[in-house]
């Protein structure tokens, strides 16, 4: 068995150049069974000891459809197109909690979990992975609870639905959007450990930027000459072509969903080779 | 044939210290525009100059140019002083941060343990933490599963496996986290200091569980510790470490020797040759000063059998002085283990001599120092000689004596023996 062993050949090397495409699928891949531990983990800890347990999944978009409701609706009464107010805002919620979640769940990667990366070596990556996983799983449920809601207006308000071939591309855009948050997740995972005042920024730039996003408001409703304001972010046209497959009304040009696919996979990609580049490094500096 | 597992070759490791990093997103900035846009060398960080890097306090190499090769089943031992880069040497062999030069080669899964319970989680249940614990350090399902009852039996807590581990004690969660190390089952094995915590009959069970694993199933071991007397039991390579230097590495007998002996602080000695430049003052200036230890057969250490003697000399100057010694013997926090007088004489100018007589199996093993006394009169300090001699008292144990740190500032061997009173009287029963 010797005879194959010859000097040059090493299971691993390790040394002081770090890649852009170090990571390995394999690698990731041996470790899945961790992933889905520390998913399970994520919800033991969110739900133990709680009163009502998972179902904080569906209470919180509901609790926050009631308040956009009654403060963009009754309030300030946005005109939400042929939509019923509760479904818009539903699908918004739904949508934008997905985003940010996945984006404010792993931008804090490598400071939240420092002790455990500085003593033990696996693919940091399985981390945010794991995240986002988490998050995906609670959209499935949020999404569900979207779909009841329909299904209740459709019985009882007499809402049609006309369901056209866009409809294809919802599961693209909740892909991208997930994409987008672990993307934006994953750059800021690094630049938070190193600047540690970056972190404000992220909570701040959540809430910013959710007002740059046709989440409590349709973007027909935006005056063509400031229309650019909102453009420019790849999430526009993924709600929008949501909206519009699932509740029949939004505003949705190709153009722009070429956009926002181009720049999500660009971001992905850049994403994924700045942390896995910057990764290592990092634990010297946490 | 045994073969070459882990291959380290011409390994370094660079730290700035002070604010790590360049400290600002702005310097960041700069630091990238002129080398990577214009190419130039990095003005905050230039590694080209080892002179410098070298010579300037800010800079330090954790480790320089360390080279060595880990054969299939060998254990080695990792001693060395605090900061002489024991753990990150063992950081870089087990990829938690890469070298700032060179590389570390390896063939099969290494695994590391450089703390006790890796991944546990205060909130999660004994049962939930293997499992995390397990895959973190990188089992696989199948290995969790199999191993989990005996896992559950090795830390004793079977009672408690679905109780959060923060209702734990700290001993059944040092029990629970190292009894999934111990079934972990790497090609290579990487242990650091873990073995420092847990109450003692639990690290001896995992000392005994480690060479249990590194004799009879061949495992390759990295194990670094301050404990001599562990790793001479354990290992049968040894590397020595100094500031970062590779200083001795080989045999572990030789190696564990040598850091002994680097470890003794080393002031057994202090002559000088004429009065103007000794210590002292106008009445007394010390002569010379010296520890010598009554070292039997091939035994080089100074341990704690080692009977020794405290001999020495110094340059009176007074006439019909009646002068006392005292000799002080500190532990390296201050703390005074006793004040010997010597007896009294009356001395006219010239050398006086003195010699104390220390008895083995009187102090623990751990450093000491001596300081000497010259009184006239009873109770006139003429020179107090603080820490003139610095000693350490290595440790030695029976082969059925535990590794752990023997408390104490004292080890006397007085007689101590217990029994049964039953059997005693059984026996004279019978009789």
């Amino acid at each position: 068995m010797s005879e194959k062993i010859n000097k040059d050949h090493w299971d691993w090397e390790f040394g002081s150049r770090t890649t852009w495409w170090g990571w390995s699928a394999k690698e990731l891949w041996a470790y899945r069974n961790l992933l889905g531990r520390l998913v399970r983990r994520d919800f033991l800890l969110n739900y133990q000891q709680t009163v009502l347990g998972p179902l904080w999944i569906l209470f919180q978009p509901i609790l926050t459809l009631i308040t956009y409701v009654m403060v963009f609706d009754k309030l300030v009464g946005i005109d939400t197109g042929s939509i019923p107010p509760v479904l818009f805002y539903l699908s918004g919620i739904v949508l934008w909690s997905f985003f940010s979640d996945s984006f404010s769940g792993t931008a804090f990667t490598f400071r939240e979990n420092a002790e455990v990366f500085s003593k033990v070596y696996f693919p940091r990556l399985v981390v945010p992975l794991s995240v986002l996983s988490t998050h995906c799983m609670r959209f499935v449920m949020q999404f569900l609870l979207l779909l009841l809601a329909m299904l209740w207006y459709w019985v009882v308000e007499d809402t049609t639905y006309s369901f056209n071939a866009w409809i294809l591309f919802v599961p693209l855009a909740i892909i991208l959007i997930g994409c987008i948050g672990l993307s934006l997740g994953l750059i800021f995972s690094v630049l938070t450990a190193k600047y540690r005042d970056l972190a404000n920024l992220v909570h701040l730039g959540i809430r910013m930027m959710m007002f740059l996003t046709p989440v409590i408001y349709p973007l027909a409703i935006i005056p063509e000459n400031v229309r650019w304001l909102v453009l420019w972010n790849p999430l526009t046209s993924l709600f929008e072509v949501f909206r519009y497959a699932m509740l029949g009304s939004g505003t949705v040009d190709l153009l722009g969903l070429a956009y926002s696919v181009v720049v999500s996979l660009v971001l992905l990609l850049v994403s994924f080779m700045i942390f896995n580049k910057q990764g290592d490094k990092l634990i010297d500096v946490v | 044939m045994s073969d070459v597992v882990i291959q380290v070759e011409d390994l370094s490791k660079f730290y700035r210290l002070g604010t790590i990093g360049t400290g600002s997103l702005r310097q960041d900035l700069q630091r990238f525009w002129t080398t990577k846009i214009r190419g130039k060398e990095d003005p905050f960080f230039t590694l080209g100059e080892g002179e410098d890097a070298d010579h300037n306090s800010k800079y330090l190499w954790a480790l320089k140019d360390i080279n060595f090769e880990v054969k299939q089943g060998e254990v080695w031992g990792i001693v060395g002083h605090n900061g002489a880069g024991k753990s990150t040497l063992l950081k870089i062999l087990s990829r938690i941060v890469r070298p700032t030069q060179g590389v570390v080669r390896g063939k099969g899964k290494i695994s590391s343990l450089l703390e006790v319970g890796t991944g546990f989680h205060q909130e999660l249940t004994g049962r939930e933490n293997i499992y995390i614990s397990g895959y973190i350090l990188g089992m696989k399902k199948d290995e969790i599963r199999s191993k989990f009852d005996e896992i559950v039996a090795f830390s004793g807590i079977d009672n408690f496996i679905d109780t959060p581990v923060k209702r734990y004690s700290s001993g059944m969660y040092v029990r629970l986290a190292f009894a999934v190390a111990a079934h972990l089952e790497p090609d290579i094995l990487i242990v650091d200091e873990v073995l420092a915590v847990g109450d003692a009959e639990f690290q001896k069970k995992c000392l005994g569980k480690m060479r249990d694993v590194s004799r009879t199933e061949g495992r390759t071991i990295i194990f670094v510790s301050h404990n001599v007397h562990a790793v001479n039991n354990l290992c049968n390579k040894a590397i020595l470490l100094q500031r970062g230097r590779l200083q001795e590495m080989g045999d572990v007998q030789y190696v564990v020797h040598k850091y002994a002996s680097s470890t003794r602080s080393n002031n057994l000695r202090q002559v000088w040759d004429n009065q103007q430049d000794a210590p002292g003052n106008s009445m007394v200036r010390i002569k010379h000063i010296e520890l010598i230890p009554q070292l039997k057969g091939d035994n080089k250490l100074l341990d704690i059998r080692t009977p020794f003697s405290i001999r020495f000399e110094f340059w009176n100057n007074l006439d019909n002085a009646n002068l006392i010694t005292g000799l002080h013997l500190f532990t390296p926090s201050g703390d005074l283990i006793f004040d010997l007088v010597s007896n009294s004489t009356v001395c006219d100018k010239g050398i006086v001599a003195g010699e104390c007589h220390i008895p083995g199996n009187f102090l623990n093993d751990g450093t000491y120092y001596f300081s000497l006394i010259i009184i006239k009169d009873v109770s006139d300090i003429l020179f107090y000689h603080e820490e003139c001699i610095t000693f350490d008292v290595e440790d030695y144990r029976e082969e059925h004596q535990p590794f752990w740190k023997w408390e104490g500032f004292v080890r006397p061997k007085f007689p101590f023996k217990i029994e049964q009173p039953s059997k005693i009287a059984l026996a004279e029963k019978s009789r």
